[in-house]
């Protein structure tokens, strides 16, 4: 009964949105990446240029920036490279406290302060890998895990940092610097990540995925390609931690270094579908743009959602919103040659599964 | 001296910790994920203890003998509470990537957690225990007598746990299941059920522990997460699937805890845990008691 109701429904689908309208849809985006890529970035621009300055809504499209640049930067380690990041948001309390503790108590310019929070965050990135990189699955995500939560204590107990009261700043740039800041650093981030998924260098984090083992076989130096992808995820989530101490005028250890925003930014990238390009972001805008409803309509109860939305996605489609549209889409070849009646006496097929 | 005192400090607390973790290995062992709720248990069966009294008593200011009466009841209630998170959600990510598994066991800690804030409010409680006598002087050191209770009863526990799986009929099931489900399968073991019942188990002591903790610490909603991070320490200390690591690892890292707080500030004990957690895992990832390599 049910499985003939849900065969009526997929071939209800089959008939409003047939898999090779979906198929031309990613071939389109694929020939014109450079292309949407510009349009995006030119209707990205325009918001604060048509008078929206300030105010809820574009508070809330530059969150939605930030999280897309956090899940994105996730996905170059976790998506691509196969490697649980659990303390990503550690990379951006150290931004977050470089730019913080620059710009306040030693006066320095707002674009020196971002340059060295990402100049420390890889720094630590660098040191830090070189530890964690060398664990995998359960143990690589809980000792970063373990750095996350070493660094929140650690900020917590120095006076730098201002304990645990944390830091107020005053006298930060209007919204617009932040809107504009944030977004100019994802497109960069979404450019780099699309244009290194198709070089040597993607391919490789993706065989390190797959098997390390076998990468390594291959003749790859799997340390030197996880480090980079590590040290590219510190580059940009340190950029987006320097920036968001500014733009939020308020930092403590435990916003700066939030466990909660880590498995927010892994979920983001999991809807979205993690390992490619479009997913996160797709993920970030759509879970941000949720989570934002629930935080104003429902005081209190957005992470009950937001755990039920993470066991939902995980249990029913682990492959996000893009993963999920491209296996419809590669769909239409299976029907086209016959479908199961082509690989019934066809073990090719089989054993390619 | 003050360090002999410190360090039985540490005994008494790392007896706790160590009973959390052994369900936590317990649950890694045979089902084979990471429960990163399993903390979330721990709070539960506090607040499990803390209402019972509430509601029998009227307050929770109650005597030892009226507070143990509770514990079968709250272990009782975690087994359920385990045994459904198990078979309803887990259960659906066993064999798929780790990863996904830590992200279903933090989806639940994290709903919980808020949960726990929006009925019981964030603000830490601790059930008080009255004794004729608070504490009590042995060879010069001193110690007080609720946390005398709980070691006891967390060791207690641990070794009712450790009883079960060697000496009954279900433990074997489990530590078949642990060892090679597909042959218990073939023996005719429900493994479903066998590993529903161990993480109902592991949940029931850790909620008994929980109440423990209720009494000589505080509890608040948002504790977990540092209790499953304690856990994996220790297992990792101990190794994977060794109950005597763990009982040691436990108390070890009891002792660690109790030593920095009193010879740095307490202040730096959970920095301290968490550089031990990273230190451990790249030194010996298998343990000191550990017997195979998992990953």
């Amino acid at each position: 009964m049910s499985t003939s109701d849900s065969e009526e429904r997929s071939g209800l689908l089959h008939s409003i949105v047939p898999p090779n309208r979906v198929d031309q849809l990613f071939d389109f985006c694929g020939t014109h990446a450079w292309k949407i890529l510009l349009v995006g970035a030119v209707l990205g621009v325009l918001p604060p240029l048509l008078g929206l300055e300030g105010g809820y809504y574009m508070t809330v499209v530059t969150e939605m920036y930030l999280f897309a640049i956090l899940a994105l930067s996730w996905d170059i380690i976790g998506g691509q490279t196969g490697y649980p990041s659990f303390g990503n948001m550690a990379f951006f309390g150290i931004g977050a406290y470089t730019t913080a503790i620059l710009v306040k108590t030693f006066a320095v310019g707002f674009p020196v302060a971002m340059v060295a929070a990402a100049l420390l965050a890889v720094a630590f990135a660098t040191v830090i890998g070189m530890v964690v990189l060398r664990l995998r699955g359960h143990y690589f995500a809980i000792a970063t895990l373990g750095v996350l939560l070493a660094a929140q204590q650690v900020s917590r107990n120095l006076d730098i940092t201002g304990g645990a009261s944390g830091i107020i700043l005053f006298d930060v740039p209007p919204g617009t610097v932040f809107y504009y800041l944030f977004f100019g650093v994802l497109i960069a981030e979404v450019a780099l990540v699309y244009y290194l998924s198709n070089t040597r260098f993607g391919f490789v984090l993706n065989a390190i995925r797959d098997d390390e083992e076998k990468a390594t076989a291959m003749g790859f130096n799997t340390t030197y390609y996880k480090t980079v992808a590590w040290m590219l995820s510190a580059l940009f989530t340190g950029l987006a931690g320097g920036g968001y101490s500014l733009f939020n005028t308020f930092l403590n250890p435990q916003t700066a270094y939030n466990g909660a925003w880590n498995v927010e930014l892994i979920a983001m990238a999991l809807m979205g579908g993690s390992g490619t390009v479009a997913g996160p972001v797709i993920g970030a805008f759509g879970l941000h743009t949720v989570i934002e409803y629930v935080e104003t309509a429902f005081v209190g109860w957005q992470l009950v959602v937001l755990g039920a939305a993470i066991i939902v996605t995980v249990i029913s489609f682990p492959d996000g919103v893009v993963g999920t549209l491209r296996e419809y889409a590669s769909g239409m070849d299976y029907y086209e040659r016959g479908g199961m009646a082509a690989t019934s006496d066809d073990t090719e097929v089989t054993a390619d599964e | 001296m003050a360090i002999a005192q410190f360090i039985v400090n540490g005994l008494l607390i790392g007896a706790l910790f160590a009973g959390i973790a052994v369900g936590f290995a317990l649950i890694w062992g045979v089902v084979d994920i990471i429960n990163l709720a399993h903390g979330e248990m721990v709070m539960l069966g506090g607040y499990a203890s803390f209402w019972l009294l509430n509601i029998a008593t009227g307050n929770t200011n109650a005597s030892p003998t009226v507070f143990l009466a509770t514990i079968p009841v709250v272990i009782a209630v975690l087994f359920v509470v385990g045994y459904a998170l198990q078979r309803t959600l887990v259960q659906r990510v066993i064999g798929t990537d780790i990863f996904l598994t830590l992200l279903v066991t933090f989806g639940i800690s994290i709903a919980i957690q808020q949960l726990a804030i929006q009925a019981w409010t964030a603000n830490p409680r601790s059930i008080q225990t009255s004794f004729a006598d608070p504490s009590m002087t042995l060879a010069g050191l001193t110690v007080p007598k609720m946390k005398l209770l709980a070691f006891v009863g967390a060791i207690a526990l641990t070794a009712a746990l450790y009883a079960f799986l060697q000496k009954t009929r279900t433990g074997r099931a489990i530590r078949g299941v642990a060892q090679n489900p597909e042959a218990a399968e073939l023996v005719g073991i429900d493994v479903e059920h066998t590993r529903a019942v161990t993480f109902g188990i592991s949940s029931g002591v850790a909620g008994g522990i929980g109440a423990f903790v209720a009494t000589i610490l505080t509890i608040d909603p948002q504790m977990g997460l540092i209790y499953t991070l304690k856990s994996f320490v220790i297992v990792v200390f101990g190794g994977v699937g060794s109950i005597p690591g763990a009982m040691v690892g436990g108390l070890l890292l009891g002792s660690v805890e109790e030593l920095t707080a009193g010879l740095v500030s307490s202040r730096w004990t959970l920095a301290v845990s968490f550089t031990l957690l990273i230190v451990l895992l790249v030194v010996k990832p298998n343990g000191l008691f550990g017997e195979e390599a998992d990953q």
